[in-house]
């Protein structure tokens, strides 16, 4: 049975987030309860300034009493710090908690999944999901929480208020809830037109982009200038796109502070009416002001906190997207989990694949004994690769049945089958650390001894030590960029090192010059002899001696045997050969 | 690893030092937009007079209407059984209502007006720098189209890029509005500091007692905040582009079965990430709670003060208590303690954005490599006269990639340019457009230097189809007019049409407006190359120069293309790079180059039967394509 490597429940993005945040509900109700707790403490905070009031329109201010509020004031405002510095420790570490659970579970889900996955799916759009909508579900459960607990004390406040005077409560409450309103919708239309922005960002970088690879035609045909008056258009519209955006947060603070003034406003003119009539003291009227204050920036936060949820939740769903797709090559009830390649034959039963409905491979049988040298030639786009990928089982068959060692690959453990498999890639895809995490990328535990021969058999040893840092020198951005050719060598020491059964060439040495070629193969052949050999080639010289050499053409094999049968036949096998004489006679002209 | 690198090159922050001259260089791009920074820098300071009156008028409002001490003199006497004071009071709760309603609507107006202004005010900000940076934008486009293809090889296309997008908008971001907020905040300060010390020095110096701490504190949490920010950046930055590279070589991590390992490595990425976050979170969670207490700490004070100067008979506040003014110093201090707080941080703002306009700049001073003379005429009417005299080129120095061509084409000439990989062909046809300029020799059209030509011009007469079809995302037709408003639509039709392209785009989906896709994704190898030819006939120039693609092509379309090279040679110098049999046979001339020098001239047949280098290539690369062998 398939198990997942994460707890999203695909469909239902709330539930998800409720599932990831479960471990950390201690926190949430610590830090809950501490909110309460201030937010009671602060709620003091009118009573206070009432009964200063109250204590100067009497004329009963003593010292003592006067010393008292200040340490009322003081004390309230160590104990609400005390409590938010908790609280925010407590909520916002949680989230950060949970926002790393969920990136590692993103990430371990999608090494799960296979090949045909990552053809479908754009790197951008995966990147996108562990980044952008990664970071709304986060402030979802951060802010968003916290600031969820924190309404506790709208309530609380609104009681005090109406303790105060209910009728000047009554006569406010109306426009209350409009504060949230507006917040949230200013706040969705300021992000809808932030992604406008946004997109319109991705426009402009994509026309410089484009511009930039197309230099030649935009040279050639002299249109420099028109490019340049056609990127002004873009920009201008992206400007104004900007200006729109700056339009409705130029509006979106103004207004808030407005609302939020015009609700005291409207506060001092009515309660001011009311004690002028005699029917509201002046202290009740003070403590009415100050909670006032106290309860507007909550409403204000509560409109951003919808806000945050409804992105949360979009950006949930949209990863789960990704949590919801299944491998379609795994290991499953009848693996037989215990099985090792121990001889590394490999059998084509009738084997057919296709792709996107594409038919790729057509009824390959073929048959490699332990430790022989097997080679594959035929034209670009006849289906080489494809051979390989099945035996590594990158792809399931559409019919037939591929064999390692006697046993269908679909019941061998990925784990093991790859472990029995040293694999030597087309393009070669290097990991931007250092030289020798890249050469034991599938043996962490080498030796330097087991380093030394790989890198001798792969003729790296001179390109290392001409390096400043040696073996540790770092590649990519950080470090130096090898040639594509020393890229290969290095690929080719990445397989070798990992002592595998089945040694897989993939046009190995395409950018590798031939008297290299020669030197390298001259070493390979010493380590091919003890395991199953794959070599996929384009130079005769370097198939020419395989036990067995099969000719794909169109998905099917055309033509197989040795090298002097495969001449003898005078088909496609020698033709290619002839031409490559051609051309050794034309580097010599 | 390329996209890799980009994530790290966009995602790190720089700063670098003021540089004066920088600066006077930036804000030579406001410059021209003066008067609306005067404009928006005097209502900054209308909105900020406006903001600070309104405690004033609060505080009116109370002590002269809601807490009139007169009116409450009446009450207390009505209250003790005076009734003749009954009508007396009624009357002056009339006044005071009427005064405080006044007082209130001037308050609503003040606070619309401040907010409609400073609305202005940002948007115009807003504007202006938006504008400036369009300018900037544009400026650095239009310098890179200048730039020559060795620049472009040079310069990886993802930097060039950051420099127009990215970089432009940082400057926007921390410059202009920088600038702008600085003075904005300074002018709320100095207003509100004003009316607190001019109404009650004493009572203003008391409140704003904590106001250095606040300061200070900022100073502090920024430092910390800041710093903690920009490695989380880094942090970031590398947990993504972890994740990045094992999305592309997720193959090589299953196939060499390194998902734990990699997926420890992501994990420690990412509890890095986590820690980080958590000492940002601790930062705010200790500043936060501090400038609340010190807010408090100012309310405090006054309580305890102004209580203490009551008691010993000083009138502070008026005769029964004036809370009006206490709610206005209240106010008055809410509102000064924001700008002082990020007031710190805008300076870190500034030297990041120098280190983005230092980039920007050191772009827009790299000179054009390949200049023209100044001058130089344009090109009009050329026969189509090619020579290419004792031509010497290289592209990195000392390896000569050309050696010593002497080769001349007459007017309407068709010739073939044959050769093995890095034989020089692609050189050859490089440097008659100019797109590098030779180390020695002279390369001449219609007997004149190419580099006495104005480039732009040369370039519009020498029709170029390169072997890699580039096309730009976008329509069929916007393809082949490139942006050439002069090109009617029938005339583009025509040229498809003639070219053999009309019958496939017929075919599309919406035809000649048919978006091609990124880099013309949705259209074959074949349609391609018959797009490009299209392209090349309907800028009719009087010297072709044609790669022929190599790849294989279905033999119908195969059809097709030869028949429109055919087509497209006719009437102009063509000079083909031919990979293609029936291409060979049409030209005049067939040119034999091998490592960097014609070795052999000649039409095909006596090629042929010299038995030489030519023989050895057509055996090699056109044998299978000659239906009439043997």
């Amino acid at each position: 049975m398939y198990r997942p490597e994460h707890k999203a429940i695909p469909g239902r993005p709330f539930l998800t987030i409720l599932r990831y945040n479960r471990p950390y509900l201690k926190s949430y109700l610590i830090g809950g309860i501490l909110s309460v707790f201030f937010v009671v403490i602060g709620l003091g905070l009118p009573f206070i300034v009432r009964g200063v009031v109250r204590s100067f329109t009497e004329g009963q201010v003593t010292m003592r009493l006067l010393w008292l509020y200040f340490a009322a004031l003081i004390a309230i405002a160590v104990t609400t710090g005390f409590a938010r510095y908790w609280e925010r420790m407590l909520i916002i570490r949680a989230s950060r908690k949970c926002e790393y659970d969920l990136r590692n579970d993103y990430f371990r889900h999608i090494q799960t999944l296979s090949q045909d996955f990552f053809h479908r799916t754009q790197t951008g759009d995966l990147m996108a999901r562990a980044t952008n909508d990664l970071n709304y579900v986060r402030m979802f459960i951060g802010p968003g929480i916290m600031g969820t607990i924190d309404m506790i004390q709208l309530p609380l406040t609104l009681a005090i208020l109406a303790w105060f005077s209910s009728r000047l409560l009554l006569y406010t409450l109306i426009p209350l809830p409009f504060v949230s309103i507006i917040v949230y919708f200013i706040i969705m239309y300021m992000h809808r037109q932030s992604q406008r922005v946004q997109a319109q960002y991705a426009d402009l970088t994509a026309q410089v982009q484009e511009n930039l690879a197309g230099a030649r035609v935009v040279q050639a045909y002299g249109i420099g200038e028109r490019e340049t008056e056609s990127f002004t258009a873009e920009s201008e519209s992206y400007m104004r796109e900007n200006v729109k955006l700056a339009a409705v947060m130029s509006l979106a603070w103004p207004l808030i502070g407005l609302i939020v003034g015009l609700m005291i406003v409207l506060v001092l003119w009515l309660g001011g009416f009311m004690v002028i009539n005699g029917v509201l003291a002046l202290d009740d009227f003070t403590g009415f002001v100050v909670a006032m204050l106290l309860l507007l920036w909550p409403l204000v936060e509560f409109g951003w906190i919808l806000t945050l949820y409804q992105r949360g939740i979009v950006g949930m769903a949209r990863m789960n997207d990704i949590f919801r797709e299944k491998p379609s090559v795994r290991d499953d009830e009848d693996t037989q989990q215990a099985f090792t390649v121990t001889r590394g034959g490999i059998r084509f039963d009738t084997v057919s694949f296709s792709y996107d409905s594409r038919a790729v491979l057509q009824d390959l049988d073929f048959t490699i004994l332990p430790g022989q040298t097997v080679a594959i030639v035929g034209p670009t786009g006849s289906g080489k690769t494809t051979v390989v990928s099945l035996i590594m089982r990158e792809y399931d068959v559409n019919a037939g049945t591929v064999f390692i060692d006697d046993l269908d690959v679909r019941r061998i453990p990925l784990r093991a089958l790859r472990q029995a498999v040293g694999y030597v890639p087309q393009d070669t895809f290097l990991f931007s650390e250092s030289i020798r995490e890249n050469i034991t990328f599938g043996k962490p535990d080498a030796t330097d001894e087991q380093i030394r021969y790989a890198c001798e058999v792969a003729q790296l040893t001179e390109t290392i030590d001409a390096l400043p840092g040696g073996i540790d020198t770092l590649l990519g951005e950080r470090g130096v960029n090898l040639s594509g050719g020393q890229k290969q060598r290095l690929a080719i020491a990445r397989a070798v090192i990992a002592d595998p059964k089945i040694l897989i060439l993939d046009d190995a040495m395409s950018s590798v010059d031939t008297q290299t070629e020669e030197k390298i193969l001259e070493r390979l052949r010493l380590v091919m002899e003890q395991r199953t050999s794959i070599i996929i080639s384009h130079r005769i010289s370097t198939v020419r001696n395989a036990d067995l050499i099969l000719v794909v053409d169109d998905g099917r094999i055309v033509e197989r045997g040795s090298h002097e049968s495969l001449l003898a036949l005078r088909g496609l096998y020698a033709d290619l050969h002839e031409r490559q004489l051609l051309e050794e006679e034309l580097e010599h002209l | 690893m390329s996209q890799t690198e980009a994530y790290h090159v966009e995602d790190e922050v720089q700063q670098r030092a003021y540089d004066a001259q920088l600066m006077r260089r930036l804000l030579a791009y406001v410059r021209p937009y003066r008067t609306f920074m005067v404009a928006a820098v005097l209502l900054l300071f209308v909105s900020a007079l406006f903001s600070s009156v309104v405690p004033l008028l609060n505080w009116r409002a109370i002590s002269l209407y809601i807490n009139n001490p007169a009116r409450i003199e009446m009450e207390h006497r009505v209250q003790s059984g005076d009734s003749a004071a009954a009508p007396a009071l009624r009357d002056q709760a009339a006044t005071d209502k009427r005064g405080l309603y006044k007082v209130v609507v001037l308050i609503a107006v003040l606070m619309v007006a401040e907010a409609v202004i400073r609305f202005a005010q940002m948007l115009i900000v807003a504007w202006l720098g938006q504008k400036a940076m369009l300018k900037m934008r544009v400026e650095i486009f239009s310098h890179l189209q200048k730039m020559s293809l060795r620049f472009l090889d040079r310069n990886p296309v993802g930097r060039l890029v950051t420099r127009v997008t990215n970089d432009v908008e940082k400057l926007q971001e921390t410059i202009i509005s920088g600038i702008v907020q600085v003075i904005n905040d300074l002018s709320i300060v100095f207003v509100i500091l004003g009316f607190m010390l001019y109404n009650n020095w004493r009572l203003a110096l008391i409140m704003l007692s904590p106001i250095p701490f606040v300061f200070v504190t900022g100073v502090v949490f920024r430092k910390y905040a800041r710093d903690s920010y920009l490695e989380i950046r880094r942090r970031i930055a590398r947990l993504n582009s972890c994740m990045q590279e094992n999305v592309s070589g997720m193959r090589i991590v299953s196939i060499f079965n390194r998902e734990a390992l990699r997926f420890e490595q992501y994990r420690r990425f990412n509890a890095d990430h986590r820690d980080e976050w958590f000492s940002q979170v601790r930062y705010y969670a200790i500043y936060f709670p501090i400038v609340d207490f010190l807010g408090t700490l100012s309310v405090a004070l006054i309580i305890l003060y102004g209580g203490h100067q009551i008691l010993r008979g000083q009138v502070l506040f008026g005769a029964a208590a004036d809370i009006g003014m206490f709610f206005a110093y209240v106010q008055w201090s809410e509102r000064l303690y924001g700008p002082i707080r990020t007031l710190a941080d805008r300076y870190n703002l500034l030297l990041e954005a120098m280190a983005s306009s230092e980039r920007v700049f050191e772009l827009l001073d790299t000179p054009e490599d390949i200049p023209n003379r100044p001058g130089a005429p344009a090109v009009s009417n050329l026969r189509g006269e090619v020579q290419f005299n004792d031509i010497w080129f290289a592209y990195e120095p000392g390896q000569w990639v050309l050696k010593g061509i002497q080769l001349d084409i007459r007017p309407g000439e068709r010739v073939a340019i044959v050769g093995h990989t890095g034989a020089g062909k692609t050189s050859l046809v490089n440097i008659l457009s100019r797109f590098y300029d030779v180390q020695r020799g002279s390369v001449c059209v219609d007997g004149i230097d190419v580099r006495d030509y104005e480039k732009t011009s040369l370039r519009r007469n020498i029709g170029v189809v390169l072997q890699d079809v580039f096309l730009f995302s976008g329509s069929i037709e916007q393809n082949i007019r490139l942006s050439n408003p002069d090109l009617p639509s029938d005339k583009i039709r025509a040229c498809a049409e003639y070219v053999n392209a009309g019958k496939f785009i017929e075919r599309l989906p919406s035809a000649y407006a048919y978006n091609v896709g990124e880099r013309g994704a949705n259209l074959s190898t074949g349609q391609r190359q018959l797009l490009a030819f299209a392209r090349v006939l309907a800028h009719n120039p009087r010297i072709l120069v044609l790669d022929e693609a190599t790849s294989s092509i279905d033999p119908e379309s195969e059809a097709l293309i030869q028949d429109a090279i055919a087509k497209l040679m006719q009437d102009r110098t063509s000079i083909v790079i031919a990979h293609r049999l029936s291409t060979v046979q049409h030209a005049d001339r067939i040119v034999v180059m091998h490592h960097g020098e014609i070795r052999e001239i000649g039409t095909h047949q006596q090629l042929l039967a010299r038995r030489g280098l030519y023989y050895t290539l057509y055996r090699l690369q056109y044998k299978d394509q000659d239906i009439s062998r043997p």
